[in-house]
């Protein structure tokens, strides 16, 4: 039984990921630690754990793993005191938000021999693996060119904060199709055009508008919209969505497509309820697997990087008005 | 007042109806194949000709309607401003911005009247998105994304299949989405393009406009799938979105297939009682009337065209254009 804490419900993600320990019978969720420890407090509270205000007894109460869900550019000082403590860590996207701050990440992780993961759910929707199996298997042929998106509902708090996040929408919603290109396709990018700016009078400086084109290995063309653009009465959350151009076929997912219309009279407005499997469920037992079998999540740390070299060259080729190549990073 | 059409193929008829539905008079119907034009003179009782610079100058012939592929346009143009004909046509106005310029100087010389077939800015779900922005129900737009496209045109001798020719789907389609974005949201800044242009008849373009207000702009264009066509737009603001998708239909039928051969009859899935091709034609002849400006300009369509052009150059580039 693998033994499971909680570093930080800063994320919204968080509360579904403890949810996951919960259902999961492997996982034995022990401990939740939280800089602000009235957050973390009222969470171990919610999930039946305790919360442990002081961060080395945290580290030092048993627990084989943690799943850090701090603010953006608090992930890699978490990680690392992680690490040097010997737990197993899943780190949520973006992995850092510079990457200078992943490959030490990636380093601290591999110094202490623990896995290090990062949170790519996407990696675990039905539909993607479906499709990615007919990719690997030729039905489609040759991948020459895609469009994608991963559109949402604007998050506020500390998404608005350049201090917290490191960047807007563009730094919030471009890793998660970065990375499942990279899974899909099994080539890199090579160089990004990026549009973006405040243009939805979200409540940030930050941008809340990100269009993004992008090159990966052998030529193939993708453009992606990363973007704090679904209305406040949009009937969810947001999407992933990839529409891939092959030899020998074209395919469109539209991920949460998996939705029941509601028209509630005390909502006052449509809402879709998805009903297709939990794709955070796949990843935290791929992670718990991974504590329990001492070996490196299936999704590691460096596929955190690579992802977010195509964010830094986003706002790099925004800046300067020109495609920025994607540099890779040592690792 | 008689018409002479132009290019004989499918918006060739296409327009014969729309226009003679106008109560114009078809007298003449011109193509380098002689056959298509027989054809269609044929069914309204029209003259056909192969000589299509004669039928530019025919004294009977008060408006010419060019539907011929983009690059013979600019030539026809000019002839039929030249002989003093009123002048219908098909998008794109030119392939090059110089041929549009010359066509609309042409005209400006000879005084008529020239009108662009830019007809999304006639369709109705069109009208209405613009409608719902203009009425504030998005709010200030800060991002725009329009979808189009399907199956790789066949047109004349495959000559969409020319890339030279026909610019692809980034600039025969596309064109489009580019003219109604700068109807709605004005001027457009820059143009960042990637394109497929593969020459196995599969080509997809991926465009960000930067209009001059700040908007963003995403316009894709297929002509990569194997069947079908969709358009889909969606618009965000700061205080809400508007989407479209003409999946979303009130009719949808699938007919039996006949032994051994195709379905017996296409029914339509969203008809209007009016087509915007015909409300092309009723705001061009009012034009022509004296009845105010059609909603196209021959500036507007040389806009048109400036865009694509630059969208055709960065893809070539691999950076982004100014304007």
């Amino acid at each position: 039984m693998a033994k499971m804490g909680i570093m930080s419900f800063a994320h919204m993600h968080a509360y579904s990921y403890a949810a996951c320990l919960n259902e999961l019978p492997e996982a034995e969720f022990v401990a939740v630690w939280d800089d602000d420890a009235g957050r973390g407090a009222a969470a171990a509270s919610q999930f039946g754990t305790t919360f442990i205000a002081d961060l080395e007894e945290f580290l030092g109460s048993g627990i084989d793993g943690v799943i850090v869900t701090s603010e953006n550019v608090k992930h890699r000082a978490m990680v690392e005191r992680a690490a040097a403590a010997g737990k197993w860590i899943l780190c949520e996207k973006p992995l850092a938000t510079t990457p200078a701050d992943c490959q030490a990440m990636i380093k601290a992780c591999a110094d202490a021999k623990v896995g290090l993961g990062t949170a790519f759910p996407c990696r675990y929707i039905q539909s993607l693996l479906a499709v990615k199996q007919q990719i690997d298997n030729g039905d489609f042929g040759a991948i020459y060119a895609a469009s994608c998106t991963n559109n949402g509902q604007f998050p506020g708090g500390w998404f608005a904060q350049m201090d917290l996040a490191g960047g807007g929408a563009t730094m919030d919603h471009t890793v998660h199709v970065a990375d499942v290109l990279r899974w899909m396709l099994g080539k890199e990018f090579t160089k990004v055009y990026c549009e973006n700016g405040h243009l939805l009078g979200r409540d940030t400086d930050l941008d809340d508008a990100g269009c993004l084109q992008m090159e990966m290995e052998g030529g193939v063309i993708i453009s992606h919209i990363a973007s704090w653009n679904r209305a406040k009465s949009f009937p969810t959350w947001g999407d992933v969505t990839l529409e891939l151009i092959g030899e020998k076929g074209v395919v469109y997912i539209d991920s949460f497509n998996q939705k029941l219309n509601v028209y509630n009279d005390d909502a006052m407005k449509t809402e879709w309820a998805f009903w297709g499997d939990n794709p955070d469920l796949g990843l935290v037992a791929d992670f718990v697997a991974a504590v329990d079998e001492k070996r490196e999540p299936s999704v590691t740390g460096v596929d955190g990087m690579r992802a977010l070299e195509v964010t830094v060259a986003a706002y790099k080729a925004a800046a300067e008005g020109r495609t920025a190549a994607v540099q890779r990073a040592a690792c | 007042m008689n018409l002479a059409i132009i290019g004989c193929g499918g918006m060739g008829g296409n327009h014969a109806q729309f226009a003679t539905n106008c109560g114009l008079n078809l007298v003449a119907c011109g193509d380098s194949h002689k056959k298509k034009a027989q054809a269609l003179a044929k069914r309204f009782g029209a003259e056909a000709t192969d000589d299509c610079m004669a039928l530019c100058r025919r004294d009977d012939v008060d408006i010419v309607g060019i539907m011929t592929p983009t690059p013979t346009h600019s030539a026809y143009v000019i002839a039929a401003a030249e002989a003093g004909k009123h002048i219908f046509c098909e998008k794109p106005f030119g392939r090059t911005v110089d041929e549009c310029l010359a066509a609309e100087a042409a005209v400006k010389k000879a005084g008529v009247r020239l009108f662009v077939g830019h007809v999304v800015r006639y369709f109705h779900e069109f009208e209405a998105i613009r409608a719902q922005i203009e009425a504030g129900k998005a709010g200030n737009v800060g991002f725009v994304k329009a979808y189009r496209g399907g199956i790789f045109p066949q047109g004349e001798d495959m000559w969409f299949r020319d890339y030279e020719q026909s610019g692809g789907v980034t600039f025969d389609s596309s064109i489009h989405d580019y003219d109604w974005i700068r109807y709605v949201f004005g001027d457009v800044e820059r143009v960042f393009c990637q394109a497929l242009q593969r020459d196995d008849a599969i080509d997809y373009a991926l465009v960000t406009l930067r209009m001059k207000s700040g908007v963003i702009a995403h316009v894709i264009g297929t002509w990569a799938h194997p069947a079908g066509f969709r358009v889909k737009v969606e618009v965000c603001g700061d205080n809400g979105m508007i989407t479209y998708d003409n999946a979303e239909a009130p009719i949808s039928s699938m007919m039996r297939q006949v032994e051994g051969g195709q379905p017996t009859m296409i029914v339509p899935a969203n008809p209007v009682e009016t087509s915007p091709y015909q409300l092309e034609w009723v705001d061009f002849l009012a034009a022509l009337e004296g009845k105010g400006e059609p909603k196209v300009t021959p500036e507007d369509a040389t806009w048109a065209v400036r865009i694509a052009s630059a969208a055709l150059e960065s893809a070539k580039s691999g950076e982004p254009v100014t304007l």
